[in-house]
């Protein structure tokens, strides 16, 4: 299929938004859009970080899932209390792969659920006698915890509840950080604000609990890598890069993170953002308060991996630009080898993208890097400076959709027919039985790390396998087939 | 009155960042931007104006200060 | 460099590599002040421990792992089996993003549920203009039949009246008048998923029933209805569907999901696929009686069913293993005066025969099993049919009649006699349970395999393998589809475990030259 030109996509959009009542047809027409790279800004062609429509199924979740789930949950040797009813901590418990090393249930909490569990009592009566014995029976429980954070679900901020008071008093008794998360899902218009909140929280209760103690011995060359949540292990193939061109990796956050790393953080000479989205925020405050400069890389693919080495070492001396090109070089064959035998196999193959945080514009470089051309793509709870620089990304007429439903994914898929879809699990089944090859794009698909070199190599592997995979030749039953053939035939006849 | 954090970019130019409003923009322009003087009109690389309370000198950057809407 | 290009490796064993094992060695070391290993290790040995497990059980506020989900779960799984029915759930739009991924990594299939998307503004005023917007958007786009609402914490909290938001949203006009929506509330600070299951079913039997139970006659169309409950295996619902076939009986299951969730891939999506009509729904009162698969978790359907419909609710068990699914088969014949065909007679005895068979591998077997109420007490029943020792039974949201129930299946056989029967527990109870009790196996949901992992982690003599049976299993594939009910699960239970029996002693007993005279061809 040949690429679309700017005047059918504008078509596509059209036709897709008739069915929509007239209201949230004007709304979600500000959301869809074709892309045109000589636009500066995003504002001028897509709207985003809006409220989502009722009843349209937005693929949207909250902002209790982008504090807990995202930012808080893996900070490992940390007890993360999901304060409230049940169900918010089990749903979000051990799916999103963020890979730590630790003895579980002693020195590290990743994939357990901490909950209060909420009953009609809690809710008349309020939560707060009941955190407060919750916290004692953490430290009695469970005593290696480094710390524990609140994190609030639904109710706490509409009963009135005073966690901040509870953490106080706690954090005394016990000498330990215990931080309230005011995270209520109901907030803000998606996970984004629960990104915000969270890194809120750590600028507030965590981040200057060193300040003042130089007890830890730095380098000109200490780093941290921030927003890199270690899904199926991307920050163990980034930092090993990092330190293999001369820097120190003294942070992780959040993924496989520990709370010293975040405490120390405020010593780095430099932070590396690879989640904009869900960490900008204190980026910018360490920037302010730390005088600590901060840069975005991008560890997709080795065309942006080679660019953003080079980025991050023109911050350093000649040692660790010397270091970026020795990294470079030595990697060389490995990913060269990747390219020449997947390249041939997805050359030309066309590409959706809906996911979240970073994706839908870090990843396209690895797939030009194979070949492959990104021919759609939208965020789940991107705001304007997210599609500022999706823009250059993305060729000219291609569709950009912000916060899409449902519907409008089903539709655009099935007029694009791309050769595969990259998005999540709530939209994987749906495309599968339509024959288009999917990959989870959130989760690696139980796969990964995709992250450096290393995980470049996994990427290239599994979009392979899943595009070439011979289940899609038998989506339709041989005997369903020849009637389609035959009248395709006869139509050209 | 937004809080308005300013920082410089890569290329040295100056950028206006309001977090609640999800701006992020150059400044395109300063009235006064001396070592004497510093603040009055802003405009924004979206032509937007904002107005900052006069220093006696240029605040180190990175920093968050008042603005208000023109 | 890692990645040999023929040879890709994932995250593991990519990261037990030298290079990075080194690395996060250093990581550990100079960054993470982890505490000394020696003092991990003596904790962890402290949390295997009678003592941890003393304190472990005085605890009063803390839940950990718990062995239940939140009601609009439940309730989501309950629409999801009517035919053309958009489930959808008034508040917050993040609870409905949790129900599809958990539903979707279960069933590995699409899950259709929409939000209203109540924020801030909402919580202040209320969701009505979030019911009006979200009842048009969703008819328009997804155009369902019937739209089951059920409600968030967060709408229960600020006390939204799902009735009067209907009905306003009807005046107005934003749909028809006579447009089918049932609801019910869910706060999911109230029971569990099974409790939110309950409470929509119960929401759909008022709306198609209550006010049109003139003329309604119980037995008048000779048919018997079946309610499952927060069912999740798919054969489960085949297995009742065939056997009634079997018997010549006509009934009705209220609340199908076997289409929707288990459509073909044939290049077509289908949002909606079977289901219980909404006309099966307002015909139920005219069945003969309704049987309750699985009645400690259906206590309102229970009281609607015999106060309303007036049916006489059969008391029976979950049919789950031998005796219980004889029950049902009689009671079913005793009511509609159909005979138990031959076919069930012989289904029956394979069943048996396959317990002869197996008996010599499972009998005395120590199992330990978590999970939702029914289940719990049907696979108690059916492990002492089998001859198996129970040592624990442990369930979340079971109350003090369930656990005098399960107590008596327990002291009605010699091979329940030692076991304990837990309620109001979760998983790490149970974790310190399989650490003193030590059991030969554990049955549950996937969550079970941190505990395996951890007894493991004790010493091999104190592993606990898991069997994995419940829900959710999302760490393998395509059990969902299997079947727990009937002669026929019961088959699937006995296969299940006597060969996890044999897996393990075969894991025993392959040591070349020590143990491996044990190492039988024939078993």
């Amino acid at each position: 299929m040949v690429a679309m030109t700017k005047e059918e996509t504008e078509a596509l959009i059209q036709e897709v938004l008739e069915v929509y009542p007239e209201k949230a047809q004007k709304d979600r027409a500000k959301h869809l859009a074709v892309n045109d790279q000589s636009l500066e800004k995003a504002n001028k062609c897509i709207t985003s970080n809006r409220k989502s429509l009722p009843g349209v199924m937005t693929i949207r979740g909250c902002a209790y899932a982008g504090s807990k789930g995202v930012v808080w949950g893996p900070i490992k040797d940390m007890i993360h209390i999901s304060h409230g009813p049940v169900g918010c901590g089990q749903y979000s418990r051990a799916g999103r792969r963020n890979y730590y090393v630790g003895t579980t249930g002693v020195n590290t909490f990743g994939t357990m659920n901490f909950t209060s569990d909420f009953t009609e009592k809690d809710i008349v009566f309020g939560g707060d006698k009941k955190l407060a014995k919750i916290i004692d029976e953490i430290e009695v429980l469970f005593p290696l915890n480094k710390g524990i954070s609140i994190q609030s679900e639904c109710p706490i901020g509409l009963i009135g509840d005073d966690i901040e008071a509870v953490s106080k008093v706690k954090t005394k008794e016990h000498g330990k950080t215990i931080v309230p998360v005011r995270c209520e899902g109901f907030r803000g218009v998606s996970q984004s604000l629960g990104h915000h909140i969270a890194n809120d929280a750590i600028r507030d209760w965590v981040l200057e609990n060193r300040d003042g103690d130089d007890s830890f011995p730095t380098t000109p060359y200490d780093v941290a890598v921030i927003g890199d949540y270690n899904i199926g292990g991307d920050a163990w193939s980034s930092r090993t890069l990092l330190e293999e061109m001369g820097l120190r990796v003294v942070a992780q956050w959040s993924g496989d993170g520990t709370i010293a790393e975040i405490e120390k953080t405020p010593k780095v000479k430099l932070n590396l953002i690879h989640c904009y989205r869900s960490m900008n925020y204190i980026a910018r405050h360490m920037e302010e308060k730390y005088s600590i400069p901060w840069i975005e890389y991008n560890f997709f693919g080795p065309t942006k991996i080679a660019e953003s080495l080079r980025r991050i070492a023109a911050h350093f001396d000649d040692t660790i630009k010397e270091g970026a090109e020795r990294v470079i070089k030595r990697y060389e064959a490995e990913y060269e080898a990747v390219i020449a035998k997947y390249k041939p196999r997805l050359q030309g193959k066309r590409v959706m993208l809906y996911v979240g945080g970073l994706r839908p514009r870090h990843v396209i470089g690895a797939y030009e890097d194979l070949g492959m051309e990104v021919v759609g793509t939208g965020y789940e709870f991107a705001h304007n400076d997210d599609y500022d620089r999706t823009i250059k990304e993305m060729g000219n007429a291609t569709l950009l959709y912000d916060d899409v439903t449902g519907y409008e994914f089903e539709e655009f898929v099935k007029k694009i027919k791309p050769d595969l879809i990259g998005s999540g699990i709530k939209e994987k089944y749906i495309f599968q039985k339509m024959g288009v090859p999917f990959r989870q794009m959130h989760s690696w698909d139980y796969s990964g790390p995709y992250h450096g070199y290393d995980g470049f190599a996994i990427f290239a592997r599994d979009m392979d396998m899943t595009i070439n995979n011979p289940c899609w030749k038998n989506i339709k039953a041989p005997w369903k087939k020849d009637a389609a053939e035959g009248e395709a035939v006869k139509a050209v006849a | 009155m937004p809080s308005v954090m300013l920082r410089k970019r890569e290329d040295g130019k100056l950028l206006f960042y309001v977090a609640k409003k999800d701006l992020e923009e150059t400044i395109e322009s300063l009235e006064f931007d001396t070592p004497t003087k510093w603040g009055g009109e802003v405009v924004l690389g979206d032509g937007s104006k904002y107005y900052f309370e006069l220093l006696d000198a240029p605040p180190k950057i990175p920093t968050t200060l008042q603005a208000k809407r023109l | 460099m890692s990645q040999q290009v023929d040879n890709i490796q994932a995250s593991y064993p990519l990261f037990r590599t030298d290079e990075y094992k080194e690395n996060l060695a250093n990581k550990r070391e100079a960054y993470e002040e982890r505490h000394p290993q020696e003092k991990i290790d003596e904790v962890f040995q402290w949390t295997t421990s009678a003592e941890y497990k003393e304190i472990n059980f005085n605890r009063e506020a803390l839940t950990v792992n718990p062995a239940k989900a939140c009601q609009p779960l439940g309730a989501v799984l309950c629409a999801l089996g009517f035919e053309k029915t958009m489930p959808y759930v008034h508040g917050s739009q993040g609870c409905v993003a949790y129900f599809r991924t958990y539903f979707n990594r279960h069933f590995k299939e699409p899950i259709a549920c929409v939000s209203d998307s109540m924020t801030e503004d909402a919580a202040v005023f209320g969701g009505q203009k979030n019911m009006f917007a979200g009842l048009e958007n969703v008819k328009a786009l997804y155009k369902p039949d019937m739209i089951a609402v059920s409600t968030t914490c967060m709408a229960e909290v600020i006390g939204d009246d799902l009735n009067a938001f209907i009905n306003n949203a009807k005046k107005e006009g934003y749909i028809e008048q006579e447009f089918p929506t049932p609801f019910a509330h869910t706060p999911s600070f109230v029971g569990s998923h099974t409790t939110g299951w309950d409470n929509m079913f119960e929401g759909i039997a008022r709306y198609f029933t209550l006010n049109y139970m003139e003329g309604k006659e119980v037995g008048a169309n000779g048919k018997i209805n079946f309610v499952p409950g927060f069912e999740t295996y798919l054969g489960n619902f085949r297995v009742i569907h065939r056997m009634m076939k079997e018997m010549g009986v006509d009934y009705t299951m209220l609340s199908d999901p076997t289409e929707v969730l288990d459509t073909p891939a044939d290049g077509q999506f289908r949002m909606y696929a079977g289901g219980t009509t909404m006309d099966e729904v307002k015909d139920a009162p005219n069945g003969i009686t309704t049987f309750l698969l699985q009645p400690w978790q259906l206590e309102k359907t229970k009281k609607y069913v015999q106060t309303t419909w007036k049916h006489d609710v059969p008391k029976l068990d979950i049919p789950m293993g031998l005796e219980w699914t004889d029950s049902l088969l009689m009671k079913v014949s005793e009511v509609t005066g159909k005979p138990i065909p031959k076919s069930l007679e012989t289904e029956r005895g394979r069943l048996v025969d396959m317990m002869t068979d197996s008996h010599a591998w499972l009998h005395g077997k120590k199992f330990a099993l978590y999970g939702d109420a029914d289940f719990a007490l049907g696979m108690t029943k059916f492990l002492l049919e089998l001859g198996a020792e129970v040592t624990d039974v442990l369930v979340n949201h079971a109350n003090k009649r369930w656990r005098k129930a399960c107590e008596e299946v327990l002291k009605a056989s010699p091979y329940g006699q030692n076991a304990t029967v837990h309620i109001g527990c979760d998983l790490w109870h149970f974790r310190s349970l399989m650490f003193t009790n030590k059991p030969d196996f554990m049955i549950g949901n996937s969550y079970g395999k941190f505990i395996q992992r951890d007894t493991l982690y004790k010493g091999e003599e104190f592993e606990v393998p898991l069997i994995r049976i419940g829900f959710p299993i999302f760490d393998r594939h395509h059990l969902h589809r299997m079947t727990t009910l009937g002669y026929e699960g019961a088959m699937y239970i006995l296969t299940t475990l006597v060969n996890s029996v044999l897996e393990q002693l075969d894991k025993d007993t392959r040591g070349m030259g020590t143990t491996d005279y044990n190492y039988d061809l024939v078993r």
